[in-house]
């Protein structure tokens, strides 16, 4: 059940702490555990989420002033199947993102497109077996720019350092086909970035200590 | 007209195309003639691999993995059978620009399927096979027994072919795989009529239908490489029942004529198969 309402500078959604959610969505959505990242250290994740009623909510809710709620929670049929219907949950730290992106899309001059598993993808998802960013809503996979494909080194390098020039503290996965670099894409993300509105509950209470 | 001569026919039409290989099969509901002429004879698959996929993507809805409509992120990014580093499907090798167009988006599983078939869209086919997994989708094609039918990887693996791992099948194992579809006996009558709804949705017409008259229906997956032209499908003919045809031909890389051999052969076969209706009746 929704906390409060929304206070003055959130989103105008409920705010919700996952550890209140019914069993299957703890499940899934795992409120503040512990995943690992590659060389394993212990990442918390997010407990506090936006709840979204419907698609159509999602099509009218700016997250900032190029960028709205429903291209930063496209997913396909690897999300958790609970994840897929409505209501659906997004960590708050979702606005962050969406405001970083903003000097990003202004350099770049164009529209920024988020690619589909590429805003907020849960820890239930078959993409999301080690601690991303993307578990927080705190990164973004774009795959086209305007009318550019992001799928060719020279691409990708102009866009990395385009981002890296505009948005503080981000990380831009390098070019190449090794682990950790991209070749059909960009990736920027901000770490592992929780966001805890006015608003939320308090933050009492014990985390899942098993993964999902 | 006898078996004997159809080889002979089949044979003749083979060696004037400049064919170096031609495995046969069929299978007639009408007469209940089943004949092949090499039908156990491996070849490169090459886009005939698409029906055992098909039926390994009906197997997965079946067994509820996925539902048509589960949408499947379009990303043109696949990994090797033999090392699993990256490769694409080249844009310009792909008939179908519909799912090169959907990149970053998401398409239907049923949509991915149809094109899959339709035109062969090899984009598709690595999407599909990449949501399912090879180890899984052979897991679930194990239970139909499909003899005459290798899948070890996805289309335009570039460097599993040049290690020799690649999708082979036989003319038996085709007509064996569309022969549990029109049989309904492939995970259920509901999902084997949706598999030949999509097999009848073919848009390259210029093997097995080319060679039969008009009226014709023809639910088919065709597939060419550089060396190999295949065609294999179930044909439905006005006032009686279908039959099931493999045809799959291997050819020197600069042979041409691919088309019209495979269009005569399947004429031959009408014939021969309407030769022996008239005989019964």
């Amino acid at each position: 059940m929704p906390e409060t309402g929304p206070p003055p500078g959130t989103l105008p959604l409920p705010i919700v702490d996952g550890l209140r959610l019914d069993r299957p969505y703890r499940e899934a959505l795992w409120p503040g555990g512990m995943l690992r990242d590659a060389e394993g250290r212990g990442r918390r994740l997010p407990r506090f989420f936006y709840e979204i009623d419907s698609w159509q909510t999602a099509l009218d809710t700016p997250l900032s002033p190029h960028f709205m709620l429903w291209e930063m929670i496209g997913v396909d049929v690897r999300e958790a199947e609970l994840l897929r219907t409505f209501p659906r949950y997004v960590p708050c730290a979702v606005t962050l993102m969406a405001a970083a992106l903003e000097p990003f899309r202004a350099a770049a001059g164009t529209y920024v497109h988020i690619a589909v598993n590429g805003g907020y993808r849960s820890p239930a998802h078959r993409l999301s077996r080690l601690a991303t960013p993307h578990c927080w809503a705190t990164a973004v996979n774009v795959y086209r720019i305007g009318d550019d494909w992001l799928d060719t080194q020279a691409a990708i390098e102009r866009y990395n350092r385009i981002a890296c020039e505009t948005m503080s503290g981000v990380r831009a996965r390098p070019y190449g086909s090794a682990p950790g670099c991209v070749d059909d894409q960009l990736h920027l993300d901000l770490g592992f970035v929780t966001l805890v509105p006015h608003g939320a509950a308090s933050e009492d209470g014990e985390p899942a200590s098993e993964p999902p | 007209m006898t078996a004997g001569s159809l080889r002979m026919q089949i044979e003749k039409i083979a060696e004037e195309a400049g064919a170096e290989q031609v495995g046969i099969a069929f299978h007639d509901y009408e007469t209940h003639q089943s004949w092949s002429c090499r039908g156990e004879d491996w070849f490169h698959a090459a886009s005939t691999i698409k029906v055992p996929v098909l039926l390994g993507v009906y197997g997965a809805i079946h067994a509820g993995l996925l539902h048509e409509e589960s949408r499947v992120h379009v990303r043109n990014r696949f990994f090797s059978a033999v090392d699993g580093s990256r490769f694409r499907v080249e844009a310009s090798r792909d008939a179908n620009s519909d799912v090169q167009r959907a990149i970053g988006r998401t398409m239907k599983v049923e949509e991915l399927a149809h094109h899959m078939i339709a035109t062969s869209s090899n984009l598709a086919t690595n999407l599909l096979l990449d949501v399912i997994g090879l180890e899984v989708m052979q897991r679930l094609l194990a239970p139909l027994h499909l003899d005459g039918v290798e899948l070890r990887r996805g289309v335009e693996d570039e460097l599993a072919w040049q290690a020799g791992i690649n999708n082979r099948v036989t003319a038996n194992g085709l007509l064996q795989a569309l022969r549990l579809i029109v049989e309904e006996r492939a995970f259920s009558p509901a999902c084997c009529r949706r598999m030949l709804d999509i097999l009848h949705q073919q848009q390259f017409r210029n093997g097995i239908p080319a060679g039969l008259p008009e009226g014709a229906r023809v639910a088919h997956k065709t597939g060419e490489i550089s060396t190999a032209a295949h065609d294999a499908g179930i044909v439905f003919l006005p006032d009686r029942e279908p039959y099931v045809l493999a045809v799959l031909t291997q050819w020197p890389p600069e042979a041409g004529r691919r088309h019209e051999a495979i269009a005569h052969i399947s004429q031959r076969v009408f014939e021969h198969l309407r030769g022996a209706e008239e005989e019964l009746a």
